[in-house]
This record gives C-alpha cells, sequence and structure tokens, in this order.
C-alpha cells in the first residue's frame, strides 16, 4: 500500500505540475493572471473530442489542432479584451474569469455533458511497478510533465524568444527601451500558457471524461500550486506540486477520497497566512531592493 | 529644422491632474552634441525625458525626431528608431547575469536590421561593451546576476545597455547620482568617448561639475518651465537661475 501510495503520489503530482505549469509561465513573463486558464484547458479537451468525432479527423491532427486553437483563442482575449485593461489587475482578473465562465458555460449550455466526452488515451495499457498496477496513460503524463517542464527550461533560457520573455517577466519598463513591444511578448506568453493548459488537457483528460467541472478544479489546483510555490517561479511550482501531490493522495488514501480538492484550498489558505509570497516567490525580495 | 537638428521638442507639455509637470518646454538638439538639462528637484526633469521616450504622452506639443513626428510614440518604437534611455533608478534585468542584460538589447530588432541579421558571437559583443564602460572583461562579476552587484556597476550596466542598441541619442536621466567621486570620474571618459563615436546626449544632472565638463549646452527647468538655455557659464550667470537652482542649493 506504501509503494502505491509513493507511485500514486508521485504521478499525482506531476499532474498538478503540469497543470500549473501554464499559468505560471503566463503570470511570470506577463504578470497577467489567467483565470480563463481552466476553461481553455478544458475547451482543448473538447475541441479535440470535436475534431476526432464531428469531423473525424485522426488524433495526430485533432490533438495539435485543439492545442492551436486554444493558443489562439488565448491570444485573442489578450489581443481584444486584456490590452484594454492592461496594468489595472483587478480589472484583468475580472475579465478573464468573466472569460472563463462564457466559456465554460457555453459548453454546458451547449450540452457538453455526459460520459461519451472522452479522449482515447495514448497507450491503451498498464505495467505493473512492484505490485501496483500502473496504466499507461499516467506513465505518459510522467513523460508529458518533464518533458514539458524541461522543454521550458530550455526555451527560456537558450532561445531569443525566451530570453526576451525573462527580460520582460523581470522589468517591462527596461525591455521597452530596448525596443521589445512588451504587449506581443505578453500576448505570446498568454498563448504560451494556454498551450501548455490544453497539452496538459491532452494527457490529462484520457484518465476521465471531459466535463465542465473539470475548468474549475483545475483553476483551483493550478491556483493552489502557484500560490504556494511562489507566482512566477518554476522551482516553486515543482514542489509545491509534490507537496500538494502528496498530501492530496495521503489525504485520499487514508481519509476520504471527496476531501483531496480541500487539501488545495487549505494549502492556498495556509500559505497566505504564513508566507503570502509563497515559497519560493522573490517579488517581495525585488521591490525591496528598488 | 536645420540639417544638423537631429531631435525638437516644440510646446511640449504635460499635465498630471492640476500639476503642470512639464509646461510648453521647446527646445533643439543638434547632432553630436550634448545637452545638460538641470533643474531642481520636481522642475520636470523625468518627465521630460518620459515625453521624449514615449513613456508618457504629451498633453501638448511634439517631438521630432529626424525629421519625424514621433509624438506619443510607444516607448518600444521610440528605441526601435534609436533613442535609449537610462532610469534614474536603475532597471536591470535583477535575475540575469550582468552580460545578458545586455543580450536582450543585442536581440532586439533594430540590432537585428543594422547587423543585416547577423549577430555574430553576442556573448562577446556583450563583454565589449561591458568592457567598454569600465568592468573587467574576465572578472567573475559580468557572470554574476545583477541583483548582485553593487549599485555603481549597475549605473555602469545602464549605460551599457543604452549603448548596446547603437542609439542616434541616448537620454541618461541622473547617471551620475549615488555615485562616488572616484566613480564619476571613471564614467566621465566613457562619456566623452560616446560623443567622439558621434552620439547625441541629452543629460539629466544633478552633479553640475561634472555635467559642465561635458555638456556643450544646458537648459534649465523649474515648475516644468524653460528658464533659461546656453552654454553652462552663461546660464549659470544667468540671475533667474542662480535664485531657482543654485539659490536653493546654496540655502542646503
Amino acid at each position: 500500500m506504501l509503494q502505491g501510495t509513493l507511485i500514486y503520489g508521485f504521478i499525482n503530482s506531476v499532474v498538478l505540475m503540469l497543470v500549473a505549469l501554464g499559468f505560471s509561465v503566463t503570470f511570470g513573463i506577463s504578470g497577467v493572471a489567467n483565470f480563463a486558464y481552466g476553461a481553455l484547458y478544458v475547451m482543448a479537451g473538447y475541441l479535440s473530442w470535436l475534431g476526432l468525432h464531428s469531423l473525424g479527423l485522426p488524433y495526430w491532427l485533432a490533438a495539435p489542432g485543439a492545442v492551436a486553437i486554444t493558443a489562439g483563442v488565448a491570444a485573442m482575449i489578450y489581443w481584444f479584451i486584456l490590452l484594454r485593461v492592461r496594468g489595472l489587475v483587478v480589472s484583468e482578473v475580472i475579465a478573464t474569469f468573466g472569460m472563463g465562465l462564457a466559456i465554460l458555460e457555453l459548453f454546458r449550455y451547449l450540452g457538453f455533458i455526459g460520459f461519451e466526452y472522452t479522449l482515447p488515451p495514448l497507450i491503451d495499457a498498464s505495467v505493473m511497478i512492484g505490485d501496483t498496477y500502473v496504466d499507461a496513460q499516467r506513465l505518459c503524463i510522467v513523460g508529458a510533465g518533464i518533458l514539458l517542464a524541461a522543454f521550458l527550461w530550455f526555451f527560456t533560457h537558450y532561445t531569443k524568444t525566451g530570453l526576451a520573455f525573462r527580460g520582460i517577466a523581470q522589468d517591462e519598463r527596461t525591455a521597452l527601451t530596448l525596443g521589445i513591444n512588451a504587449d506581443k511578448v505578453a500576448a505570446w506568453s498568454v498563448a504560451f500558457g494556454a498551450g501548455y493548459a490544453a497539452l496538459a488537457a491532452l494527457v490529462i483528460l484520457p484518465l476521465g471524461t471531459i466535463a465542465v467541472n473539470e475548468g474549475y478544479n483545475v483553476l483551483v489546483n493550478a491556483l493552489a500550486v502557484c500560490i504556494v510555490g511562489g507566482l512566477g517561479s518554476t522551482v516553486g511550482i515543482i514542489v509545491a506540486s509534490f507537496l500538494i501531490g502528496f498530501a492530496q493522495i495521503l489525504t485520499a488514501t487514508y481519509l476520504e477520497t471527496s476531501w483531496m480538492m480541500l487539501v488545495s484550498l487549505v494549502a492556498i489558505l495556509a500559505i497566505l497566512v504564513i508566507k503570502p509570497s509563497g515559497l519560493f516567490g522573490h517579488q517581495k525580495q525585488l521591490e525591496e531592493r528598488i | 529644422m536645420s540639417e544638423k537638428t537631429i531631435l525638437q521638442a516644440q510646446d511640449l507639455s504635460k499635465n498630471f491632474g492640476g500639476v503642470k509637470a512639464v509646461d510648453g518646454v521647446s527646445f533643439s538638439l543638434r547632432r553630436n552634441e550634448v545637452l545638460g538639462v538641470i533643474g531642481p528637484n520636481g522642475s520636470g526633469k523625468t518627465t521630460l525625458a518620459n515625453l521624449i521616450t514615449g513613456f508618457v504622452k504629451p498633453s501638448r506639443g511634439k517631438v521630432i525626431f529626424d525629421g519625424k513626428n514621433i509624438t506619443g510614440m510607444a516607448p518600444y518604437k521610440v528605441a526601435d528608431l534609436g533613442i535609449a534611455r537610462s532610469f534614474q533608478m536603475v532597471k536591470p534585468f535583477y535575475q540575469l547575469p550582468a552580460f545578458k542584460n545586455l543580450n536582450v538589447a543585442l536581440l532586439s530588432p533594430r540590432l537585428r536590421r543594422l547587423s543585416g541579421g547577423r549577430f555574430g558571437d553576442r556573448d562577446a559583443m556583450a563583454k565589449d561593451l561591458l568592457e567598454e564602460v569600465g568592468f573587467e572583461r574576465d572578472s567573475w562579476v559580468i557572470t554574476h546576476q545583477a541583483a548582485s552587484l553593487p549599485h555603481g556597476y549597475l549605473k555602469r550596466l545602464e549605460l551599457a545597455k543604452c549603448m548596446a542598441l547603437q542609439p542616434e541619442i541616448i537620454v541618461l536621466d541622473e547617471l551620475f547620482s549615488g555615485l562616488s567621486l572616484a566613480e564619476v570620474a571613471s564614467m566621465v571618459p566613457v562619456i566623452e568617448k560616446l560623443v567622439a563615436q558621434g552620439k547625441t546626449l541629452v543629460m539629466i544632472e544633478h552633479r553640475l561639475k561634472e555635467l559642465f565638463r561635458i555638456a556643450d549646452r544646458v537648459i534649465v527647468l523649474n515648475f516644468g518651465q524653460k528658464i533659461a538655455e546656453g552654454v553652462p557659464a552663461e546660464v549659470m550667470e544667468d540671475p533667474q537661475v542662480r535664485g531657482a537652482y543654485l539659490g536653493s542649493e546654496a540655502e542646503e
């Protein structure tokens, strides 16, 4: 049982990390807290389902298509809505949250409810690790999590666009003086984050059904990880994912499965009381320097 | 506008609520000139820099750069056209190593254009620039996070960042503030070299002695208005300037 708890705790942690990476990347670069994040995640799921079942597309077309459209929608949300309220944090939150509600409730209104809304697993098999059964899809999730985190690191540290992203993230004003178009980079960052959400959706959603409520859960989990880890800090995201991920699985194993969501909420509350900037948040220190 | 004029401010004004931060300021800047902007605290110097570089949109007036109206243009576009600026409060990318700070500038669309798409070895270019402003090329300093550098180094980094853009004009907002006498003394030759290379500079300064050594011409602001303009020695004789600016300094 302990072995199973460890394995599933690890997998659950990677799921949380996958879900939080996109939210964190957008916030880290452009300071936009994208509350439509959960909705974009679910949208990617439905789009890819529509591609597969309504349009009859093969998986290799439907899945990347869904990712691209989701990223495109996110970029448009930035360009047509967020650009107008840029810098007004409360308005940004209301605008993205409103968009998220609109997207999610539209799917509900259109009748996207039921068990038929599922995505196929990448590999339909299961393996034994020690004496615990693990289905291959969960291993795919772990693989995808490691790949996406590694790609993010490589991208921000070794590419031109990545360096511009980090520049904007660290000081938008200075980036502007160097001729970098901050709004264009911010739009990219929102699209990039949404693309990450879509990729996460494609590997995680095959474990269950695509449901509107999943959008709210994903947003809560992403927020919990980012708040506990410190917004914008990649190391923080990884550490917080594992803290909350294992806490959730331990709760499910030894207490009640239905309490899993509570763990995220309690984690948010606890960190806000103890260390509001998060475990690895560095915004505070920087402000003090200046 | 004469052929030598590179920048012209016409009746530039900015109101913040009821406060006239800059009030009808006009001046022109000749190519390869060093223009000093002085005045007491709150006289509108930084707002003037912000108006020129696009960080603040003017309430009235125009900015003409190289025959082109750039009034109210976005800051990144102004930078792209060739006006670099530094900030009074240093604004490096704190979590990048010093030389990587310059890489961001070296990747800008302007540099891509100027170099014809051939960037070459950016790390080496960044290190060249840092050497020009007085960093030791092989020291550990340039590979450390900017956050760990002392103020004097960050000021140099700020200047190097402006230079990296290969601009026509550099607007320096109190580059010398917070530096020791020795540090300023070591910066002056760097500025003189820039002038020798044909750059045009606008220097907002409180350190008058050093400024006057470099500046060809000075304009004096007080309560947002230009109260004097001329060569440094002349301006200092102006009774209005003495009253507004030097008078207040003498009292301190």
